[in-house]
């Protein structure tokens, strides 16, 4: 396999792209009206992420973290609750999930495929900062902080120039 | 009209049933392609499953296979609804036998003109 | 958020005005989500700056955007399904039947929006004809100097390819690029675009078969809708066909058309010796 036509993920995910992936799914998922907006606030001290992984060609996952009282209210707005109804842990795991689920599967389909999604998981390891970050967007949602990042595997083969070789 | 909704979000379930419910649907759902299985044999026969695809125990193009391997289950319209979009996975998808194929993030809109094209819109929703 | 209670106020006002669209207090967070490229591809630094620029320097192109920014018009494919299946059916055998096989069919997609109803034909044409290309053209028109270019790009959004288009079509006619969808080049190929206001006296253009102009009249007065079906009459065929909305018609607006009933819908066509 050559990758010396390997076009960069950075050139395949540009902003733009995850950012009108992101204007799809609020209004679909989030509510009506909704909105990722892509101006970034200050970030939390605790966070909580929701991430898929991606394995093909290229190696990742796709990662949204926030924090938890903001994880919270987007469960709330997912699932329509009205008070007096409260959301547990699980349905914040399975409502923010599936958020990264879909802005994963369809970030997974801007690469070159094929490629496998994996099962949407979620914990509190932070993955803000990471170096190897491929596109990262801080943003907001109802004024507080929310980050869409798609972040390269370390140390899968591919992926230490962060490239996708070309079919 | 009677439709089961295969997904292992409880969150994307209730989207997709209260959009469904919306035009007169009674809905069962599933979490997973081995729990929508046992539903049938239960008896429910539904005339539309919106399936996921990325599931655990059994996945959605397995339920597809299993319904279709199934003559018993032949009047059952089968309508994948997932993130997943590449053009290899859909041409996969039609070919085990799903009829259509709507791609998420959908809104009620997309959902109502699917259900038109497969003629399973109940009478007065307008189309 | 940058987006000020006065600056809200002034958009949705703009996009009322423009468009009959109401936006609900609560939506500033769309406004700010659907303004804020165009504010930055400016330099400006949030959507109140935009909108206090534009309140300083009216300039019609840039309130023309933001009112198209924040009402997509979504599309469907088979839109009404009735006038497709009738096209396939009944019209295009009968204008097969009646035409040289070197006279090339010419439809026309009046207000064609995004392009979806175009396209739309150009699947069902090629899917019919092996010879489509070379014996079908279809032109399709917008006031909308936006609408135009996107048909002419033929690139659809996720959501816009989830309205209503089957999904076999999808992926037998197109491609991906990016996160969007990309129509077939042969098929963009019979497909011309361009810019026309049905309210003011039409570019040369014609002589169509079959014109699909629907939801267009809704939006007019009666004297306008009698001006337009005058217009489009002039440029059809005698023997053409003209499609109109589920909630449209001709009767009590233009007695130069005969109606005529097609499956479970109806299309009208130019009355003889009218």
């Amino acid at each position: 396999m050559t990758t010396s036509h390997a076009q960069p993920i950075t050139e395949l995910l540009d902003a733009e792209t995850v950012q009108s992936i992101a204007d799809e799914v609020w209004p679909s998922l989030v509510g009506d009206g909704e909105a990722f907006v892509p101006l970034p606030v200050a970030p939390p001290a605790e966070v909580v992420s929701a991430w898929v992984t991606i394995s093909g060609p290229w190696n990742g996952a796709v990662v949204l973290t926030c924090a938890p009282a903001t994880a919270e209210a987007l469960t709330e707005s997912v699932l329509m609750t009205r008070p007096p109804t409260v959301v547990d842990a699980e349905d914040v795991a399975d409502a923010l999930g599936e958020l990264a689920n879909v802005l994963g599967g369809n970030i997974k389909s801007v690469l070159p495929g094929p490629s496998a999604l994996g099962l949407p998981r979620i914990g509190t390891a932070p993955p803000t900062g990471r170096l190897d970050d491929v596109r990262r967007i801080d943003g907001q949602w109802r004024g507080q902080s929310l980050t869409i990042s798609v972040q390269g595997a370390t140390g899968a083969p591919h992926t230490e120039r962060n490239e996708v070789p070309q079919q | 009209m009677r439709a089961l909704v295969i997904d292992d979000s409880r969150a994307m379930r209730r989207i997709v049933g209260t959009i469904l419910k919306d035009f007169g649907y009674e809905v069962r759902e599933a979490g997973d392609g081995r729990q929508a299985l046992d539903v049938l044999q239960e008896g429910f026969t539904p005339d539309l499953c919106c399936i996921d695809w990325n599931m655990p125990v059994m996945d959605g193009l397995q339920f597809v296979m299993a319904v279709r391997a199934n003559p018993a289950y032949r009047q059952v319209t089968l309508m994948m609804v997932t993130t997943e979009s590449e053009t290899g996975q859909i041409v996969k998808a039609l070919a085990a036998g799903a009829h259509e194929y709507l791609i998420k993030p959908f809104t009620a809109d997309a959902m109502r003109d699917k259900l038109a094209l497969l003629g399973l819109l109940p009478e007065g929703v307008s189309a | 958020m940058t987006l000020t209670a006065t600056s809200f106020d002034w958009v949705r006002q703009l996009v009322h005005r423009e468009s009959a669209i109401v936006l609900q207090p609560g939506k500033e967070y769309l406004v700010e989500a659907r303004l804020l490229p165009m504010a930055q591809q400016r330099g400006l630094s949030g959507v109140s700056e935009l909108v206090e620029s534009v309140r300083k320097t009216p300039d019609p192109a840039v309130t023309r955007r933001i009112v198209e920014a924040l009402t997509t018009n979504e599309t469907s494919w088979f839109r009404d399904g009735d006038p497709f299946t009738s096209f396939t059916s009944t019209v295009l055998p009968q204008l097969l039947a009646a035409r040289r096989p070197d006279e090339r069919l010419q439809i026309w997609s009046a207000a064609c929006s995004s392009g979806q109803e175009a396209y739309t034909l150009a699947m069902l044409l090629s899917d019919a004809l092996p010879n489509a290309a070379t014996r079908v053209s279809i032109t399709a028109t917008d006031l909308s100097q936006k609408m135009v270019e996107r048909t002419r790009a033929g690139r659809f959004s996720q959501l816009e390819v989830n309205r209503g288009l089957p999904a076999s079509m999808l992926v037998r006619h197109f491609t991906r690029a990016g996160n969007e969808w990309e129509i077939a080049p042969a098929l963009r190929r019979m497909v011309t675009a361009s810019e026309c206001n049905l309210a003011a006296p039409l570019p040369r253009l014609g002589p169509f078969d079959v014109v699909y102009l629907r939801n267009v009249l809704i939006y007019f007065d009666l004297a306008t809708k009698q001006q337009i079906l005058g217009r489009v009459r002039q440029i059809m065929r005698p023997d053409g066909w003209l499609f109109l909305g589920a909630a449209e018609t001709t009767l009590g607006v233009d007695d130069n058309w005969e109606r005529v009933v097609l499956g479970r819908g109806s299309a009208y066509r130019p009355r003889k010796g009218a």
